[in-house]
């Protein structure tokens, strides 16, 4: 899993690599695997507008059955 | 690193843009105050976190897609060719500043000890792309759903802006080469698309209830709070202070990068790579806020919300060109732009039945026309890139400023790229059911439920 064990080797290696043209510097944990995430993440991302768009129209219908009048929320103002 | 002085250089760099991105983290602040303060009671909660929310979907797609966006279509794409592959494709090529590094799986995109600058010049962008969806949030406050304004915000925020910086405001871009385009602080880039695009949405959305009489005269619905409109107009011309330095390279060798041989030359300079100074831009940034202050409070005849909102118009009115005006032009500059956002508003607000809430689409859209338009005057004749300059319409040479480039260029920003957008995806919400709040839930207030429910709490702590 980790992607450093040791930083001396790790800062080392990296100096070596650069010589030949290669830049070891990616130092998060399990490499390789970025496209897996990507696809969770997005997933997720869609989900959040189906979940929250769902639940707001359904508040949304159920306040515009109460019908409350354009002044209603007066009586519900607090004194905290 | 191993390099002390090229290490200085690259740190000083990272951090430079670091801090810009924590000023304008308060233009975020800002917008969600004066939100807050414009809205009326019933509504301030849902008023609050429409904008909050905007905050985490625009990130995450910026990630996801609007950066690898800014980075592949300079070109067009098909419209002019790259000075770096010399394609006219997308550039998603091995070049140095491709899309290609820049997907989201990239190793770029990331914690990388190769690498100091990708991760906070995101982060800059990023910003400017909340700004651009705020600008939005802000004109259509108490009758859009939550829903609708989050697809609203990644369209404008992480698609739209940002394929009109990779046009106008990227090194590389087609309209610096075939149009002359010069925006240095983003009349256009930022202001007149999303004013644009806020238009648009506005054009479907319609009017809050009871804005217009019955025989259409408009009425005004004031700020609820004026200090929370006021301290939030402050803070964003605090955050602008990390915008305007977002928009300079800090520190850059102009000898090497013009192909000037033994020339060395280090200097600040704009997005376009053109000298200039942050000293310089410190005098235009005041100047052309004055010049906005004074004009709002004289055609508004000394009102807070107008006197505020002129500020933060002349501001953007001059911003095209406030790496090259003179503070004084750059002061009446503004002052012009300014008077014009204040009369189109009312005017487009009685011809048209707009409900712009708070005035974004004059204060961003049209103060950011008119000073990309006085912009192609003044400037006329400027190289509008360091790189190479030729006449319009040639390919890899870039065109001068000039006020044919510049109109057209305020045309693509506030028409093609904002108002058509905003109006088309407004539309196919609408016609989805999607976009509007019921009308029964307009006239009790978003925040009905919460009320209730803590008057409800009070009730039984009492």
């Amino acid at each position: 899993m980790a992607q450093v064990t040791d930083w001396i080797k790790h800062l080392t290696t990296d100096v070596d690599s650069a010589t030949e043209g290669v830049q070891v510097a990616d130092i998060y944990p399990m490499v390789g695997t970025e496209w897996m995430w990507l696809t969770v993440a997005i997933i997720f991302w869609l989900w959040f507008h189906v979940a929250t768009g769902a639940g707001e129209a359904e508040e949304h219908q159920k306040l515009a059955r109460k019908r409350p009048s354009a002044n209603d929320y007066k009586k519900n103002i607090t004194e905290w | 690193m191993t390099d002390g002085l090229g290490a200085l250089m690259t740190i000083f760099t990272e951090f430079y843009y670091w801090i810009t991105v924590v000023l304008m983290f308060l233009i975020h602040v800002g917008f969600c105050m004066y939100e807050v303060g414009a809205s009326r009671y019933k509504h301030h909660q849902h008023t609050l976190m429409k904008n909050t929310m905007l905050i985490p979907l625009v990130t995450v797609t910026w990630f996801f897609f609007g950066w690898w966006i800014y980075w592949a279509f300079p070109t067009g794409p098909g419209l002019a060719p790259s000075i770096m592959n010399e394609s006219a494709a997308l550039i998603t090529d091995e070049s140095l500043f491709s899309a290609k590094w820049y997907v989201a799986t990239s190793n770029l995109m990331a914690v990388n000890l190769g690498d100091h600058i990708s991760g906070v010049f995101w982060a800059a962008f990023l910003l400017f792309s909340w700004t651009a969806a705020s600008i939005v949030s802000g004109a259509i406050i108490e009758r859009i759903t939550t829903f609708a304004f989050g697809i609203l915000a990644i369209a404008i925020g992480s698609v739209f802006w940002t394929i009109d910086a990779a046009w106008g405001w990227h090194f590389d871009g087609w309209m610096l080469k075939l149009l002359g385009y010069h925006d240095a602080y983003a009349s256009g880039v930022i202001h007149a698309v999303a004013g644009g695009f806020a238009l648009g949405v506005l054009a479907v959305l319609g009017a809050r209830i009871g804005k217009f009489s019955s025989s259409g005269e408009p009425r005004n619905i004031g700020p609820r709070n004026p200090w929370f409109v006021a301290i939030g107009l402050f803070l964003i011309y605090t955050g602008f202070w990390g915008f305007y330095a977002a928009c300079n390279i800090p520190i850059f060798d102009l000898g090497p990068e013009y192909g000037m041989e033994g020339v060395t030359f280090y200097t600040a300079t704009s997005i376009y790579v053109t000298p200039t100074t942050l000293s310089g831009i410190t005098f235009n940034f005041l100047m052309s806020l004055s010049g906005g202050l004074l004009a709002g409070y004289w055609v508004s005849k000394g009102d807070p919300f107008w006197t505020y909102s002129g500020g933060l118009a002349g501001i953007i009115t001059a911003s095209a060109g406030n790496d090259l005006y003179h503070p004084l032009q750059a002061m009446m500059i503004a002052a012009f732009g300014t008077w014009c956002a204040y009369k189109l508003h009312y005017w487009v607000e009685r011809r048209f039945k707009i409900d712009d809430a708070v005035g974004a689409v004059a204060v961003h859209g049209y103060a950011g026309v008119v000073g990309l338009v006085i912009c192609g005057f003044v400037l006329w004749g400027y190289p509008s890139s360091g790189y190479s300059v030729g006449s319009m319409w040639v390919g890899t040479d870039y065109a001068p400023i000039n006020p044919l480039g510049m109109i057209i260029g305020a045309i693509i920003m506030f028409g093609v790229l904002g108002f058509l957008p905003g109006y088309i995806i407004a539309k196919i919400l609408h016609g989805a059911g999607k976009l509007r709040i019921p009308r029964e839930v307009e006239l009790a207030g978003l925040d009905y439920n919460i009320l209730e429910q803590a008057r409800k709490d009070e009730r039984a702590t009492s």
